[in-house]
C-alpha cells in the first residue's frame, strides 16, 4: 500500500478538515499542497509547474480522485454567478486512511495548521497569486541571485495580467513580511 | 539561394497533409528531433496490437498541426477576450502562435527509448524527484536545437529564443503572457491528447479513442472567468457532446490500451531490460556531457543490445514472448474493501508477486475529466461538463492494480487466489 502513497493521500481528509467549516476547495488544496512542499518542505514529491492559474501539478487532482474512489473525501459542485467551484469534505473513510498515514501527518501537523490558518482566509483568485507570487519567487532567487520584490511583482503581473503590478506588490510585500519569500524588499 | 518562403506537407494518416515553413523543417531535419523517428510511441504494445508500432516523430508532428488549429480557432471565437484580459494585439498573436508550434512540435523531443515505459530510469535530481521526459526536451531546445530556432531568416520576423520555446514548455515564469497557452501543450483541452488519442487508435486499430475532432474546433473558447481568475480554455454549450466524447475516448483508450494487461507486463520487462543494459542502471542527467550520451539512446540502440543477448532476464522475456502473466486485479474503481483484499491475497502469493502495477501511477491516467462550458449567449453561464452530461458525471478514477506472476508460477499462484476467493465467498 506504501507504494500508493497512503501517506500523501491522508493528507487530503486531513486539510479538509482543519479548514474552516471544515471543507476546502479544489484550488485551496492545489495551492495548500503547492506552499507545504515549496515554502515548509513537506516532502509530498509533487512536480509544480506554471499555468496562468498559478503553480498546477495534475498528481494533486489524481490524488483526489484516488481519495473519493477510497470515499476518504467527498466532494460537491458548487455554482455560483459567472463560474463553479468544488467543496471538498472529509468522507466516511476519512479517519481511516488518516490513520494509515498518521506518521505522516504526526511528523507535519504543524505545517498543515499552519497552511490552513495562514491561507484558509483567502479566496481562490487570491490563493492562485499567492502561488504565483511564490512559485515566480523560487525560481527568479534560484542559485543565490538577488532579487526585489518589484522585479517579482513585475514578473507576477507579466504572467497574471488581470491583476495590476501594485496589487501584486502589495500581496508580495505581505508575504515577504512573513518570510515566506526569498527576495528583499 | 533557398526559398526561406516555401511551405512543405507532410502526409498524415491522421490529419491529411500538416504544413510546415522553412524554418520548422530546419528544427525537424536536426539529428536530436530525427531522433524520434527511432523511438516508438507506444513502447511495446504491438506485442498486444501488431499495428502499434508508431512512433513519437509522427505524433510530434501531429501535436503541432492540432495545436494551430485549435490556436487559431481561439483566436478566431475569442479574440476579444485575448486582447482584452491578456493584452494581445494582432502581432503578438502572430508571434505566439509561431511559438506555440514550436513548443507543440519540440515538448516530447526529449523522450526516452520506447517513450513513457522507460521514465522511471531518469536519474534524481540530487535527492528529489526524478527527472521527466519534459526535463531532457527543454534542455535538447536550449542546446542541440537553439541555433536552429535562433539563425533561421524567418525568425527576424518573431525574434524567438529558444528560451521562449523551453520556459513554455516547462512551465516557468519566464514564459510571461504566452504561459495562457500553455494548456494547449499541457492541460485538460490539449493538443496532445487530442493527436495521440485519434494517432493510437487508428494505429492499434481500435475505435475506442475517436472523437469529435472537427466540433471541438468549431467550439473551443478562452472562457472569461470572474472574481479575478484568468481565462481558461473550454468549450460553448454546443460542443459539450464533443467534449463528452473526448473525455470518454480517454477512459476507453486507457482500459483498452494503455492499461492493458499484456501491454503493461511489457513496460515491466523493458524497465527490467533497460536497467541491465544502461550505465548504473540508469540514463544519464540532461546536464552537461550528460544530453548528448541520452541522445544516442534509441529503440534501435536498445534493440540492437537486446538482440545480441543483453537485457538479463527481462531481456529473455522479451525475445521470447514470455511475458509475466496477471494473476488478480482489484476493479477499476478499487474501494478501501477491495485494497483490504489486494493486501491479503498478496500476503498469500508472497513472494511469488513479481510486479505490482497501478492505474493511478500510469503515464496515461485519465485525470480531471471537468472541462468548462460556456453559454455563447450569456458568458456569465459557465458550467463543468459533468453537470450537463451525467456520463462523465458518474465516471470516478481508475485506480486498479494489476498483481503479475512469472509465466512458470501461475498455475500455482491462480490456485493459491481461487482458494482464498473461495474462501471468501464460503464465508
Amino acid at each position: 500500500m506504501a507504494e500508493r502513497n497512503e501517506w500523501r493521500l491522508a493528507m487530503l481528509p486531513a486539510l479538509a478538515s482543519k479548514s474552516k467549516g471544515g471543507y476546502m476547495g479544489r484550488t485551496a488544496l492545489m495551492k495548500y499542497m503547492y506552499l507545504l512542499q515549496t515554502v515548509r518542505g513537506v516532502p509530498l514529491n509533487y512536480r509544480f509547474t506554471l499555468y496562468s492559474y498559478g503553480p498546477f501539478d495534475s498528481d494533486v487532482l489524481s490524488d483526489l480522485s484516488t481519495a473519493e474512489a477510497l470515499e476518504a473525501v467527498k466532494t460537491k459542485l458548487e455554482l455560483y454567478a459567472g463560474g463553479y467551484g468544488y467543496r471538498i469534505k472529509p468522507g466516511r473513510n476519512a479517519k481511516w486512511l488518516e490513520r494509515r498515514g498518521e506518521k505522516f501527518l504526526a511528523r507535519y501537523s504543524k505545517d498543515i495548521d499552519w497552511v490552513v490558518k495562514k491561507f484558509g482566509a483567502f479566496t481562490s483568485a487570491e490563493l492562485e497569486l499567492v502561488g504565483t507570487i511564490v512559485y515566480v519567487d523560487q525560481e527568479a532567487t534560484g542559485g543565490r541571485k538577488r532579487v526585489d520584490l518589484e522585479q517579482i511583482a513585475k514578473l507576477v503581473h507579466e504572467v497574471k495580467p488581470h491583476f495590476s503590478q501594485a496589487k501584486v506588490l502589495q500581496y508580495a510585500r505581505q508575504l515577504a513580511e512573513q518570510s515566506i519569500l526569498r527576495a528583499s524588499a | 539561394m533557398a526559398n526561406t518562403h516555401r511551405i512543405d506537407e507532410i502526409r498524415c494518416p491522421i490529419h491529411g497533409f500538416i504544413a510546415l515553413n522553412d524554418w520548422e523543417r530546419t528544427v525537424i531535419s536536426q539529428p536530436a528531433f530525427q531522433r524520434l523517428r527511432r523511438i516508438r510511441q507506444l513502447a511495446w504494445t504491438d506485442y498486444v496490437y501488431p499495428g502499434a508500432m508508431h512512433t513519437r516523430f509522427e505524433h510530434s508532428l501531429g501535436v503541432m498541426h492540432v495545436a494551430t488549429r485549435l490556436y487559431d480557432a481561439i483566436c478566431d471565437k475569442s479574440g476579444e477576450i485575448l486582447k482584452a484580459d491578456l493584452a494581445y494585439n494582432k502581432d503578438g498573436l502572430g508571434r505566439d502562435r509561431q511559438l506555440v508550434r514550436f513548443a507543440a512540435l519540440l515538448h516530447d523531443v526529449g523522450h526516452s527509448p520506447f517513450s513513457h515505459a522507460s521514465e522511471e530510469l531518469f536519474p534524481k535530481r540530487g535527492k528529489g524527484k526524478r527527472y521527466k521526459h519534459e526535463d531532457y526536451s527543454v534542455a535538447i531546445i536550449r542546446s542541440d536545437l537553439r541555433s536552429a530556432i535562433e539563425e533561421h531568416d524567418l525568425n527576424a520576423n518573431y525574434g524567438l529564443h529558444a528560451e521562449d520555446i523551453a520556459t513554455l514548455v516547462e512551465g516557468s515564469a519566464k514564459a510571461r503572457q504566452p504561459i495562457f497557452w500553455r494548456d494547449l501543450i499541457d492541460g485538460q483541452m490539449d493538443a496532445d491528447r487530442m493527436d495521440y488519442l485519434l494517432r493510437d487508435s487508428y494505429h492499434a486499430g481500435v475505435e475506442y479513442g475517436k472523437f469529435d475532432l472537427r466540433r471541438i474546433l468549431t467550439t473551443i473558447r478562452a472562457i472569461r472567468s470572474r472574481g479575478g481568475h484568468p481565462p481558461q480554455l473550454g468549450v460553448s454549450l454546443g460542443g459539450w457532446h464533443a467534449a463528452e466524447g473526448l473525455v470518454l475516448a480517454r477512459y476507453f483508450m486507457f482500459t483498452q490500451v494503455y492499461f492493458h494487461k499484456t501491454r503493461v507486463a511489457y513496460d515491466v520487462h523493458l524497465r527490467g531490460a533497460l536497467r541491465d543494459l544502461l550505465p548504473d542502471g540508469q540514463f544519464p542527467p540532461p546536464t552537461g556531457r550528460g544530453l548528448s550520451a541520452y541522445l544516442k539512446w534509441d529503440d534501435w540502440k536498445v534493440l540492437g543490445l537486446l538482440a545480441s543477448g543483453g537485457g538479463g532476464e527481462d531481456g529473455d522475456r522479451l525475445r521470447t514472448r514470455n511475458h509475466y502473466r496477471r494473476v488478480y486485479e482489484t476493479p477499476e474503481v478499487s474501494s478501501k474493501k477491495d485494497f483490504e483484499v489486494l493486501e491479503k491475497v498478496k500476503n498469500r502469493l508472497g513472494r511469488l508477486v513479481v510486479a505490482e502495477e497501478s492505474a493511478a501511477k500510469s503515464w496515461y491516467k485519465t485525470g480531471e475529466p471537468d472541462i468548462p462550458v460556456v453559454d455563447d449567449h450569456n458568458p456569465d453561464d459557465v458550467k463543468p461538463l459533468s453537470r450537463y452530461s451525467s456520463v462523465v458525471r458518474g465516471l470516478k478514477a481508475n485506480n486498479q492494480v494489476f498483481l503479475y506472476v512469472a509465466r512458470e508460477k501461475f498455475d500455482a499462484a491462480e490456485r493459491k487466489v481461487r482458494e482464498m476467493t473461495a474462501h471468501g465467498r464460503k464465508k
